[in-house]
């Protein structure tokens, strides 16, 4: 345990721990967090040309409010909700005598910040009401009859299908997707949803990539970094040598991983706390995407992909760890830990889409935004939905390598 | 306690480094002496068991030392000759992760580490950087990582490069004092510091150990070979290029010639008393 303190010590007295640890609390809580909340996505805008203002926090507020008034999702609230929004945008149009796309965010913001969401249900679940004929400033909630916007649940089931069917998902494998479908509760509690789309669309989805890089960065010279040190010949003769010296640095790098997503987890919780609140937590995901299949709510969402992206962590801690103790560089540790993320991102479009899949199950690859998506993977002749093993693989890949991390190093050792 | 080292020899490729050294070591101070690239370095691994040998082992009392292990390691002090440090460590930082990974537990580390801080002079330095040291500083920390488990066997590869002649005596009566009941074995270019403290000397050239004694011992080799003379500038130009010459002093206008030769060079000439130095010398101008 000594060692490990001293190990730990180390670590986090190095400059570089202590600018990728500040650069990485900066970059995911004070830009990726508070700048988006109070101004970036949420600040209130005067028109549609200009910036937005600083304050997100009042708006957010007036926002939430206003969506409170639905309650649920049925199809009497959702042809309540186009018509006052269409009554809104009349008296609008009466008021300026124009028409524009300056008039949609107008309305927008007077309802609360939810019209791409809802837009976005009724171009999924109301296809033929769509005219093809409208200007691209004309959106579907604008000309759409509320009275037609009926059996909303029906049609949703109906989408479902439809959308497995396009994308080639049949046979078993549809089944079993639409026995995941069939435990989702309804009616959806309905509540202001642009701030969890943002949370779990935007922030956490990105949560990942971006820690890679600072992970990447302290990690590859825990153990490469001795060989910079020249210590190699000093530790390889003392008692506990370098297989005890391997064991710390593992449990150092392991919890040096924690620590950072702790630090950053628990900045982005309180920041989401202080300007979202807990409001439609219970909210189900189907609310941000309608054709989802997960039977989970918000909350259950967000455990999920910060659960992703801790393990994806540790996952790819275990991968760093195992570069920085085979190589004796460590800016080709580095070098190499930075492929296995940003090289598949890169590259995983332009492949055949199994291999595709396969990069997604490297750490930090995949994205926990998954859960929204009806992927699936067939192995050994079950189906197994992506999220399940998207959350567990890269786990078990950074645990895989570390006995040959230790392998390694140990290898140094001659006595 | 003894060390047996039998026919070690390391090749890397074709070239070899060390080549069938045999040695028993007993407690006491040994000195490895020999030019550069003579093996003592390669040497000296292979006893702290990092270097794999080609052929040969070393035993500590009878037990192989790659067998040891830990038990070995746990016995050992060891100061290589490129010594690497953390630089952002203070001298004590550094010395308690030493202690961590030499398996001495905290609170006597933590007395440990003050004790010799305070032997090697740098008490005072304490809360400085390892980074803003100065050679002979960094080279005080080696020398006190390397005597923080108390060890029974004390390698240290050239520890009084960088000292000044202050700390050199300060570091020979420390390992004077250290050696009563361990094995110390140091290699140095600085003969003088062989002389003043080494019970045994080893004398090593390419690769082979071609002497083995006391510092009397082996300079009794030399005695008869080594000659004073004294000659003008001119003479003593010719006398460098024809002869081996241990040194050269100015006197006035004339110059006294230090000369190694098995007879008397010159009837002028005069014997004088043979030193180590006379004897390393004499063994490299072979």
């Amino acid at each position: 345990m000594e060692l490990f303190r001293l190990e730990h010590k180390k670590l986090w007295r190095k400059n570089s721990t202590k600018i990728c640890v500040l650069l990485c609390f900066f970059y995911c809580v004070i830009f990726g967090s508070f700048m988006i909340y109070q101004w970036i996505t949420f600040g209130s805008r005067n028109d549609y040309v200009e910036g937005r203002n600083f304050d997100g926090y009042e708006n957010i507020r007036k926002c939430q409010a206003y969506a409170r008034k639905y309650k649920e999702l049925t199809d009497e609230s959702l042809q309540q909700w186009v018509r006052d929004f269409q009554g809104l945008k009349a008296q609008l149009d009466e008021e300026r005598k124009t028409q524009g796309a300056e008039d949609w965010e107008t309305v927008n913001k007077r309802q609360g910040s939810g019209l791409f969401v809802i837009n976005g249900w009724i171009s999924t679940l109301y296809p033929e009401l769509e005219e093809a004929d409208m200007r691209y400033v004309d959106i579907m909630c604008g000309y759409v009859k509320p009275e037609k916007l009926t059996g909303l649940y029906e049609r949703r089931e109906k989408a479902v299908e439809t959308f497995l069917d396009i994308s080639g998902q049949t046979g078993g494998e549809k089944e079993y997707l639409f026995r995941i479908n069939e435990k989702v509760r309804k009616p959806f509690p309905w509540k202001w949803i642009p701030g969890w789309e943002t949370v779990l669309g935007n922030l956490l989805a990105d949560l990942g990539m971006v820690m890679a890089l600072f992970f990447a960065i302290v990690l590859s010279s825990l153990f490469a970094g001795e060989w910079h040190d020249n210590t190699s010949s000093i530790i390889l003769t003392t008692k506990n040598g370098w297989r005890q010296l391997a064991a710390a640095k593992i449990l150092t790098g392991l919890s040096f991983t924690l620590e950072l997503f702790a630090m950053v987890a628990v900045g982005m919780i309180l920041l989401q706390l202080v300007f979202l609140g807990t409001e439609g937590w219970n909210m189900p995901i189907q609310m941000i995407k309608m054709i989802a299949i997960a039977p989970m709510n918000m909350l259950q969402a967000e455990i999920y992909e910060y659960a992703f992206t801790l393990l994806g962590a540790v996952g790819f801690a275990g991968v760093v760890m195992l570069f920085s103790a085979r190589c004796k560089n460590q800016v080709l540790a580095l070098l190499l830990s930075l492929a296995v993320v940003y090289g598949p991102m890169a590259f995983k479009e332009k492949v055949p889409i199994q291999l595709e899949k396969a990069f997604d199950l490297l750490p930090l690859v995949g994205s926990g935004t998954d859960i929204f998506r009806t992927n699936t993977f067939h192995i050994f002749g079950r189906y197994i939905w992506s999220p399940y093993l998207l959350i567990w693989v890269p786990v078990m890949i950074g645990v895989l390598c570390l006995p040959p991390a230790v392998r390694g190093w140990a290898r140094r050792m001659r006595v | 306690m003894e060390l047996s080292v039998d026919r070690l020899t390391k090749h890397y490729g074709r070239k070899i480094a060390v080549d069938c050294v045999s040695a028993v070591l007993k407690p006491g101070v040994y000195g490895l002496l020999g030019e550069n690239g003579a093996g003592k370095t390669t040497l000296m691994r292979m006893l702290c068991a990092i270097l794999e040998s080609t052929s040969g082992e070393v035993f500590l009392d009878g037990r192989e030392v790659t067998a040891m292990g830990a038990d070995y390691r746990d016995l050992l002090g060891y100061l290589p000759q490129d010594f690497g440090y953390y630089p952002n460590y203070t001298a004590k930082e550094f010395l308690l992760y030493m202690a961590a990974l030499k398996g001495i537990p905290r609170d006597i580390a933590g007395k440990r580490t003050e004790e010799l801080l305070d032997v090697v002079g740098l008490n005072e330095a304490v809360t400085k950087k390892i980074k803003t040291f100065s050679g002979g500083m960094k080279q005080r920390v080696g020398i006190a990582q390397a005597l923080l488990n108390h060890p029974k066997l004390l390698i240290l590869d050239e520890p009084t490069a960088g000292l000044d002649p202050k700390e050199r005596v300060r570091f020979r009566n420390l390992i004077s004092d250290y050696a009563k009941d361990c094995i110390v074995m140091l290699s140095t270019h600085i003969v003088s510091d062989i002389e003043a403290i080494a019970d045994e000397v080893l004398l090593m050239r390419k690769g082979k150990l071609v002497a083995q004694g006391s510092v009397s011992e082996l300079t009794k080799k030399a005695e008869g070979k080594v000659w004073e003379l004294t000659v003008s500038e001119a003479e003593a130009s010719r006398w460098q290029e024809k002869a081996a010459v241990a040194n050269l002093r100015h006197e006035g206008e004339k110059v006294v010639l230090r000369i190694l030769a098995d007879a008397k060079p010159v009837e002028e000439a005069v014997p004088c008393v043979a030193t180590l130095e006379d004897l390393y010398l004499q063994s490299f101008n072979e």
